[in-house]
């Protein structure tokens, strides 16, 4: 296998290659509505069928998904506990290939998987074929990884001993996950735990059931026999019930804290005849800070900010809510941040020309707008963009002079919304934005290599960025994952995740007969 | 992906023309001397160790960049210490007992740095403003030297921030023009066989015009500059002072060149302004756009001919490390002799096209001037040369003492602003290929002028 390389992203600064994606969307376009059945064991099932909306025009509907039951949630564990043992018997090398061949199948598709992004959960384009690259990225980066896995760590030797370390699958993984990277993390949490020999029951968010089931669609024709994964689309209910089930052996999570802190306390409790405890990977939610001390450079610490909230209308994991900045440079960089932001255009995903597309639903734009308002009751609004009508739009906001208990501080938003403090040193600004308990990204604009090494130790975050955006982590580079309260620690895109897909078995033989070593 | 369907350069330029040679070595004949001044051997020493230490050289950039940010002498001598310490560890602890340490042995040191820096930054900015330049610029022209003014600035994030800059802008070709209007008969500078050539000419940044610009939507930055560059082009015409579109990275060509092309194309600017445009040299992609240029020339009735300023480009390294992270081949050339060629090839074309565009060829490196000049002699066309302050003094010098048409690229500003320029102008003059580095380090004179 070659080494492992990032899939190279589109190159829309060129017009012919905008003009391509956007043929892509019109065939795409013509298909819709796009079926979205239930899949286990190969085969597909309808049952009771809810729709998929465009955020941009939500009388588009881009899918119709068929929503699974508990019941169905009980066959799917069924089948996979019956035929995972298939799948990990095939050895990692060969599950790899399998792997990659999917890889394969994206990269054939890639186009008519980003507009598929860009109509089902409004991605803008760049971030679309990002989604799209970082779901090949994943595939190819764990089966690597898992072949590499396999060989065992070297353990000490002593004369009349043998020992050996394996990593065996734990068994059926849950697979739980978000809208936000519909293709991305879906395939990667599934991957994750197929390439190290589980089976999968994937249960996508109720938002983006098309994206995953691109996913499932280009795994099971690589090769991924249908036992092995199943995809239950739906909301909560499937959700529950599939991390309840006692036949699964781990839940690979990504989604808001209070799922994720359900999930992990139901998980701790074993079901009566359940003879293995559940692991959980959760990866949830953020306070994300970026901190300007006195000595950053403005002309790059505004666009980065810029980015940072609003790319993706504040819908990442990363992006940044909360501005620490020195008070030395915080009404330079508060006018600057406050008239960039004004510049930005609300529009619909499909349109290049959008810098910041609509939120996922109306539930979230109504939140956003309560935030909005708390906001300007608790504070100042220094900065709102233009609106517009038709789609689940939120203008993006600068809010400032908030009190240090406001929930815009304390609570995570997800939408484009970020709130400017003032501080009076770094440290002051470590000690709030570590107060939250969330530690997932934080950014930092300093050009003091003394001040780079401090904050580096103060914050607990899982991914520090230093003088950049801090959004845009990328396999093999940046390993992602939060601690405190934003998760449990794995890193996806690093070279531990697997390790929690497994269980590690030891193997020592005495090799002494009748008193010699042989 | 997006493989650049674009014409390689000739691999093989054609035979020089005649005279390159000759006319490199006038130009070296009329050069001043390297000056003995202990402080001109100094700088001379310091830029031979800054390409021999990189970990030197990137500490002492880091310090020019972060040196306007700092608010007090400590601050200052903060930075320098902690630059200094990673750059040089081993140093730094041999200082530990004396100047590194203490803060009273920091302060004097800290003090002659920003000293050096500030120093340093006059050698690449005439003025803090375009009055403050002014005397600069009329001994350049008495000299036989006509400038183009770059007013340098932090960047435009802003919808104020880009009438602030475009208010700079009006404000400077009115400046310009009123003292350029004392100064004495230069005809060389004046006219050349497409008329006359104006006195004023002010290069400007259409990332300074508008916060808009977009890489995925070109459209967007050109509405957002558009009434901004209009009104300079028309304070331009009013003035008769030349306008030229400066062309920055790949990101944005696109968008500065439609907006260019789209606004000289209306009827009130078929007579005027005298404007121009970039064509950088390191594209790849340079000679089909040289075709659209031109095809665009051709096609529009201006009265005046359009400038073509061609360049190499001086956004190399934000070029290659953009395309390396997104996994994309390199827009530019990645061998330098590669860039060279191309560069040849560019400016024969544009000196044929003479004069119906105005060829405005921008170097230090000797060898490309003498070529461009040599060639321009044998198809007895005109042709502009065009020098940056402070990275061709000399070699601008002996341009304007052998008679030929100089302009030099004159940026004004305050330091704090110019300090992301002065920084790209520092990197370059002591890179490892840079022609005044091998100048400097006594390379001769013959392997300097072959054909690349």
């Amino acid at each position: 296998m070659t080494p492992f390389a990032n899939e190279p992203l589109l190159e829309l600064r060129r017009a012919e290659v905008r003009e391509r994606a956007l043929a892509a969307l019109g065939d795409l376009d013509a298909r819709l509505p796009l079926r979205v059945p239930i899949s286990i064991g190969g085969e597909r099932i309808d049952a009771a069928p809810f729709p998929s909306l465009d955020p941009s025009d939500p009388e588009r509907i881009v899918a119709v998904a068929e929503g699974a039951t508990p019941e169905h949630v009980e066959v799917a564990v069924a089948r996979a506990a019956a035929g995972g043992a298939a799948w990990a018997a095939r050895g990692a090398a060969e599950r790899a290939g399998v792997l990659r061949a999917a890889a394969a199948i994206l990269r054939e598709r890639r186009l008519e998987l980003a507009a598929l992004a860009v109509r089902e959960c409004a991605k803008p384009w760049p971030e679309a074929d990002a989604d799209v690259c970082e779901a090949i990225d994943f595939l190819e980066y764990y089966a690597r990884g898992a072949v590499a896995l396999e060989v065992g760590p070297e353990l000490l030797q002593l004369p009349g001993e043998r020992n050996r370390m394996t990593y065996a699958p734990r068994g059926v993984v849950a697979v739980i996950a978000p809208w936000n990277f519909p293709l991305a993390i879906a395939a990667g949490m599934t991957v994750a735990a197929l390439a190290t020999g589980n089976a999968v029951v994937l249960k996508p968010a109720e938002q983006a059931p098309a994206c995953a089931a691109a996913v499932v669609d280009a795994l099971h024709a690589a090769g991924v026999p249908g036992d092995a994964l199943a995809l239950l689309p739906g909301g909560d209910v499937p959700g529950r019930a599939l991390a309840a089930h006692p036949g699964v052996h781990a839940i690979a999570f990504t989604g808001s804290n209070a799922v994720g802190l359900e999930i992990l306390a139901a998980a701790a409790r074993p079901a009566p005849g359940q003879r293995h405890l559940k692991r959980v990977v959760a990866e949830m939610g953020g306070k994300n800070c970026i901190l300007v001390d006195a000595d950053a450079d403005l002309d790059e610490a505004v666009p980065a900010i810029v980015k940072s909230a609003f790319g993706f209308a504040g819908q990442k994991c990363s992006a940044a809510s909360r501005v620490l900045v020195h008070e030395d440079v915080a009404d330079a960089l508060l006018e600057r941040l406050a008239g960039a932001v004004e510049t930005l255009r609300v529009g619909p995903a499909d349109d290049f020309a959008t810098d910041v597309p609509p939120v996922i639903d109306a539930e979230s734009r109504e939140r956003v707008e309560r935030y909005v308002a708390l906001g300007a009751e608790q504070g100042t609004v220094a900065a709102r963009a233009e609106g517009t009508a038709g789609g689940y739009y939120a203008a993006p906001a600068v809010v400032t002079d908030l009190p240090p208990d406001s929930p815009l501080i304390t609570e995570e938003i997800f939408g484009p919304v970020v709130v400017v403090e003032r501080v009076a040193s770094m440290e002051e600004a470590c000690a709030a934005a570590t107060a939250s308990g969330f530690a997932l990204t934080a950014g930092l604009f300093s050009r003091s290599p003394a001040t780079v090494d401090a904050v580096a130790r103060a914050l607990t975050v899982g991914n520090l960025y230093v003088n950049r955006e801090i959004t845009g982590a990328m396999v093999g580079r940046q390993p992602f994952g939060g601690n405190g309260l934003s998760g449990t620690g794995a890193k996806a895109g690093g070279p531990d995740y697997l390790l929690q897909f497994v269980d590690a078995r030891v193997v020592t033989e005495n090799t002494v007969r009748h008193g010699l070593v042989v | 992906m997006a493989a650049l369907a674009t014409p390689a350069p000739p691999s093989e330029a054609p035979a020089d023309p005649p005279d390159v040679r000759a006319v490199g070595r006038e130009l070296v004949r009329a050069m001043p001397r390297l000056s003995r001044s202990p402080a001109a051997v100094a700088e001379r020493r310091m830029m031979a160790t800054l390409m021999e230490r990189p970990e030197l050289r990137a500490a002492l950039f880091r310090f020019v960049d972060v040196r306007p940010a700092c608010r007090t002498r400590a601050d200052v001598a903060r930075h320098l210490a902690e630059l200094l310490a990673e750059a040089d560890p081993e140093g730094a602890a041999r200082l530990a007992g004396g100047l590194a340490s203490s803060r009273a042995g920091r302060l004097p040191v800290a003090l002659a740095a920003s000293a050096a820096v500030r120093h340093t930054a006059t050698r690449f900015i005439v003025g803090e403003d375009p009055a403050g330049a002014l005397r600069e610029i009329e001994r350049l022209w008495r000299r036989g030297v006509a400038t183009s003014v770059d007013l340098l600035g932090e960047a435009t994030v802003t919808e104020a921030e880009a009438d602030a800059y475009a208010a700079r802008c009006q404000e400077a070709l009115r400046t310009l023009t009123a003292a350029a209007a004392t100064w004495p008969a230069r005809p060389k500078l004046e006219r050349d066989a497409a008329g006359a050539i104006p006195r004023v000419n002010l290069s400007v940044k259409v990332s300074a015009l508008t916060p808009l610009l977009r890489p995925y939507a070109p459209e967007r930055g050109i509405a957002g500059a558009r009434a901004r560059l209009r009104e300079i082009l028309r304070a331009a015409r009013e003035l008769g002072a030349h306008v030229h579109v400066d062309v920055e990275s790949l990101d944005t060509r696109d968008s500065v060149v439609g907006l260019t092309t789209s606004l000289l194309s209306e009827p009130e600017f078929a007579d005027g302004p005298s404007a121009g445009i970039v064509l950088q040299a390191y594209l790849v992609d340079s000679p089909r756009h040289l075709d659209e240029l031109l095809a665009w020339n051709a096609a529009q009735g201006r009265t005046t001919p359009l400038t073509i300023r061609l360049v190499k480009g001086a956004y190399w390294d934000h070029e290659v490390v953009e395309a390396r992270r997104n996994g994309w081949a390199p827009p530019v050339f990645t061998e330098r002799a590669e860039c060279d060629r191309n560069f040849e090839a560019l400016s024969r074309r544009l000196i044929d096209e003479s004069p119906r565009v105005r060829a405005a060829i921008a170097s230090h490196n000797v060898r490309s001037i003498a070529h461009a000049a040599a060639y321009a002699d044998a198809r007895g066309r005109d042709v502009e040369l065009q020098i940056l302050r402070g990275l061709g003094d000399d070699v601008q010098d002996a341009l304007a003492a052998t008679g030929r048409r100089v302009r030099c690229y004159c940026p004004v500003g305050d330091l704090v602003a110019g300090m992301a320029y002065l920084v790209r102008r520092l990197l370059e003059n002591t890179s490892n290929d840079s022609f005044l580095g091998a100048r400097a380090m006594g390379e001769d004179l013959d392997s300097l002028l072959e054909a690349p």
